[in-house]
Parts: structure tokens; C-alpha cells; sequence
């Protein structure tokens, strides 16, 4: 994660499901263990670090970088599937690739 | 901090001896690489919006051709364009620089214009290849910095390693330029916050506004992202917004860099970071940035990228461990090591500085070594700008 602030953190490496990984700040401090549900997270992808509810803010950098379009578990894996941008959309057509 | 460069008339200060052989509009290219064929230190460019390209394109052709590492400049019309080569020449000749210009039709055809463009290239070789490098402070450097074919990588390596060396630069008295404002949609704050003043604080949330509003036109589906950066990782344009900012590193934002059919504004002297209100698309982001006075542009890349440009040579950086190993030939700096935990980002940062005064002093770059020599330009279509009601 890159702030204490944020919601979500990268993976670093491939996580596998069911995994539990620590979530490092940026001083490779560790701010908490978590473990990943049932979707891997490939590497450099985003798991929620903690529960995010729908239309809560999703932070990453200590900045909101979109809103939860459904309720995210810890652990689960975040992004186009549950997340959507406060600004500007995507054709839809990508949203359905991800389905 | 110094590098061995080229003194222009003009005092600025190149990093490359080019012979600029333009052709003002894609009709006469082959013209002009008939002419440049076989004659060592030249490169050929051109724009593919046709003979009427309209004033942003004739500014940044203009820029290009003042652009220091470029030593003397070859202009090529068939004769008949909206946008002719000779004004185009008479405003960068202002520079001091050998300029000339010839019209294909005036030459009377191919094989007459060719044998006349050869003979004018041979004499601007002779004039200006034998220039020698001499020692200049980094406060004649200006640097791009430009991010493209993103992944999460990019904001959490690559852009923060660059971000150091930015710091670094402006600290030692260069300058620096970035343009790209649709990736700044969501990170308007940080960036707004470093602002001189009120003025540049302003026009910062202005320029981001307008590009909102070109790139998310309602009933239009428009792709503001690439597939790589999505399969990378990134998953809105404030996320993508967040990490491409870090390449800007942390100090004031001196200014917005004009960028209209008016005028095409210069990164001005004295060192410090600026913004330019240029699009993001690369490599016409960096024909922008050529034309403001950059000397060397960095890109910071996750998915990997393999070009160059005309008249600026290009550092790659990847923060992608996975992407450096993959595609060695290409990357210049390895930012993966801060991903892998071997590294700090401050020593990527320094790294990054003195592959710059290296690359400054001669050392080419792995895209010129492929013999890299990408052009585009970009223009903002005033049609639309009048229908999205956008004042410049």
C-alpha cells in the first residue's frame, strides 16, 4: 500500500486464492495481514485490504481513485469488475469483457 | 553538474548535430526521403494532416526545427500548401541556424528537386558536422518527462524514481516539462497545490478541465485508456492520474506552458518544472515537448515500448521487473529493482541523472541505436473546441 490512508493495496507478486499475504507501507513497515479470497490477484493488481462497501471511496496514494460499484470484501480482488471512476468511463464494452 | 553540448547562434544548447530535413505536408515525403537517402547525420520527418494543418501543427513544426539538437534545417513543399515551407523556414532561420526550403514544383519535378535538396543537404553537412561538443551547466538542460503503456508498476517505481530525478534536476538548475493533463484528471490537487501562484493554480485546474471535457463527450464512447494499462492493473483514470503524476517529482510548478493555434509557448530560462498543455499521446506528446526546447525526453513505461524520436533522444525507464528482463534491448534503466526491494527509489533517481548527463554528452540511447527516428505531431481540431465551448 502506498499510504496508511488507502483501502486497497498491490500485489507485489502473483497471490494464489486463499492466501495470506502481509501488506507492506512504503517504509516496508507491515500493516496488516490479509488474505485473499477466491480470486487470485495477478501481479500488479489491486486486493481490498479492507471491507469497502458499495459506493464507498476506494483509495489508493491517500487519494480516491473511485468508487465501489459493489460491496468488496478484504482480500478480494479490486478493479474494473467492482470499481468505477468518479470522472470518466470507459466504453462499456470494456466493462462487459471483464464479466 | 555539467554536459558537453552544442552551442546554437542563439545560445541555446544541443545535445544532438541533426540535419532537419522536413517535409511540410506527407505529399512531398517522399521527396524528402528520396533527398535524404544515402547522406549520414539526417533525418527526415513530416505530419500526415495534409497541406491546411492549421496553426498548432505549423507552431510545433516550427518548434521542432528550432529545437537546439537540431544543427540546420532542410524544409521540402510540393508549392501549392496552405501551410508553404518557406514562412515555415523564415521562422526558424531566426534562430541563427542554417535554414533553406525548396518547392518541388518550382524545382520543376522528383528528380530535379532531389538533386537540388542533395546539393543544399551536402553543403549544411559540411557547414555544420564538424561542430565540436563543448562543457555547459545543467542549467541549459531541459528534460520531458512522458509516461506511456502504463501498468501499476508505473506509479509505484518508474514515475516515483523519475519524480527523484526531477527533484534532483531542478535542484541543480535545469528544467523540466511535462505535458499529458488528461493524466492528471484526478490528481488536480497535488498538482495544484505546488503552484507559484494563483495564476498557474488556475490555469493548472483549467487545462485539466478542458481535457476532461474533449475526452469524455457525452453520447460519444471515447478509449482515454489503453488495454495494457487495464490488463496492468490500472482500473480508473484517477488511479492511472495518481502514479503518472509522480514523474513530476515534488517542487513548485513554475508555469502552464501555452499550447494553442496562438502560440506554442517555450520552456523559459532559469530551470524549474513545468506543465504543457499538450496531449498525452506519444510520441506527439514529445514532438510537443521538442518544440517547447526539450533536449532529451524520459519515458517511463510498464507494458514496455520500443521507438524513438526525430529530434529528441529517449531514455526508457520501466518500473516492471518482469518487463525490464523481457525486453532488455529496449529499456535503458531498470526502476524494477524498487518493486523487487533491491533498490531505493533515490537511487534509481540518481541513476537516472547520470544516464541523462551521459546521454547529454553523446552516449546514444538503446533507440538510437535501433536508429529510432518516430515523428508525429497532434492537433486540436478548433471545430471541435468551438461545439465543447472551449476557450483557449
Amino acid at each position: 500500500m502506498m499510504n496508511p490512508k488507502d483501502n486497497v493495496a498491490t500485489a507485489l507478486e502473483n497471490l494464489e486464492a486463499g492466501v495470506s499475504t502481509s501488506v507492506i507501507l512504503p517504509s516496508q513497515e507491515v500493516f496488516k495481514e490479509v488474505t485473499t479470497k477466491q480470486r487470485a490477484i495477478p501481479f500488479g493488481h489491486k486486493l481490498a485490504i479492507m471491507a469497502i462497501s458499495k459506493g464507498d471511496k476506494v483509495i489508493k496514494y491517500g487519494e480516491v481513485i473511485g468508487n465501489a460499484s459493489q460491496n468488496i470484501e478484504p482480500g478480494e480482488y479490486v478493479h474494473i469488475h467492482n470499481v468505477r471512476s468518479n470522472r470518466m468511463q470507459m466504453p462499456e464494452v470494456w466493462y462487459r469483457e471483464e464479466e | 553538474m555539467k554536459f558537453q553540448g552544442y552551442e546554437r547562434p542563439d545560445g541555446s544548447v544541443g545535445v544532438r548535430n541533426i540535419i532537419l530535413l522536413m517535409a511540410v505536408a506527407d505529399c512531398s515525403e517522399p521527396v524528402a526521403r528520396m533527398i535524404a537517402d544515402g547522406i549520414d547525420g539526417v533525418v527526415a520527418i513530416t505530419q500526415h494532416y495534409g497541406c491546411i494543418p492549421g496553426e498548432m501543427v505549423a507552431n510545433t513544426l516550427i518548434g521542432v526545427g528550432e529545437n537546439p539538437n537540431v544543427a540546420a534545417v532542410l524544409l521540402v513543399g510540393m508549392g501549392c500548401e496552405g501551410m508553404p515551407a518557406q514562412p515555415l523556414g523564415k521562422m526558424i532561420k531566426q534562430t541563427g541556424k542554417p535554414v533553406d526550403w525548396i518547392s518541388v514544383q518550382e524545382s520543376g519535378g522528383t528528380r530535379n528537386a532531389v538533386a537540388r535538396g542533395k546539393q543544399i543537404l551536402k553543403a549544411m553537412s559540411e557547414r555544420v558536422l564538424g561542430s565540436k561538443r563543448r562543457e555547459f551547466d545543467v542549467n541549459k538542460l531541459i528534460v520531458g518527462v512522458k509516461c506511456g503503456g502504463s501498468d501499476t508498476t508505473s506509479g509505484l517505481a518508474g514515475n516515483p524514481a523519475v519524480g527523484a530525478f526531477v527533484d534532483m534536476l531542478v535542484d541543480s538548475g535545469g528544467g523540466v516539462i511535462m505535458n499529458e493533463p488528461i493524466e492528471a484528471v484526478g490528481a488536480e490537487d497535488p498538482l495544484a497545490k505546488r503552484a507559484i501562484n494563483e495564476e498557474v493554480r488556475k490555469k493548472i485546474y483549467k487545462m485539466i478541465g478542458n481535457e476532461e471535457k474533449r475526452w469524455s463527450v457525452p453520447g460519444a464512447q471515447v478509449e482515454f485508456m489503453c488495454k495494457g494499462n487495464v490488463d496492468g492493473g490500472l482500473t480508473t483514470i484517477e488511479e492511472k492520474s495518481l502514479g503518472a503524476i509522480h514523474k513530476s517529482g515534488s517542487r513548485p510548478v513554475k508555469g502552464v506552458l501555452e499550447n494553442s493555434s496562438r502560440l506554442l509557448e517555450k520552456v523559459p530560462e532559469g530551470g524549474g518544472f513545468y506543465l504543457q498543455d499538450a496531449t498525452h499521446m506519444e510520441p506527439m506528446s514529445m514532438s510537443f515537448m521538442a518544440a517547447a526546447g526539450a533536449q532529451i525526453v524520459i519515458f517511463v513505461t510498464g507494458c514496455g515500448g520500443t521507438f524513438g524520436h526525430a529530434v529528441v533522444p529517449m531514455i526508457k525507464v520501466t518500473g516492471n521487473p518482469e518487463t525490464y528482463r523481457r525486453m532488455s534491448d529496449d529499456m535503458d534503466i531498470n526502476a524494477g529493482t524498487i518493486i523487487s526491494g533491491q533498490e531505493s527509489v533515490e537511487s534509481v533517481g540518481r541513476r537516472i541523472i547520470n544516464e541523462v548527463l551521459e546521454v547529454a554528452s553523446g552516449k546514444p540511447t538503446l533507440a538510437e541505436t535501433f536508429g529510432y527516428h518516430n515523428f508525429s505531431v497532434f492537433r486540436v481540431d478548433p471545430r471541435l473546441e468551438a461545439l465543447l465551448k472551449i476557450s483557449e
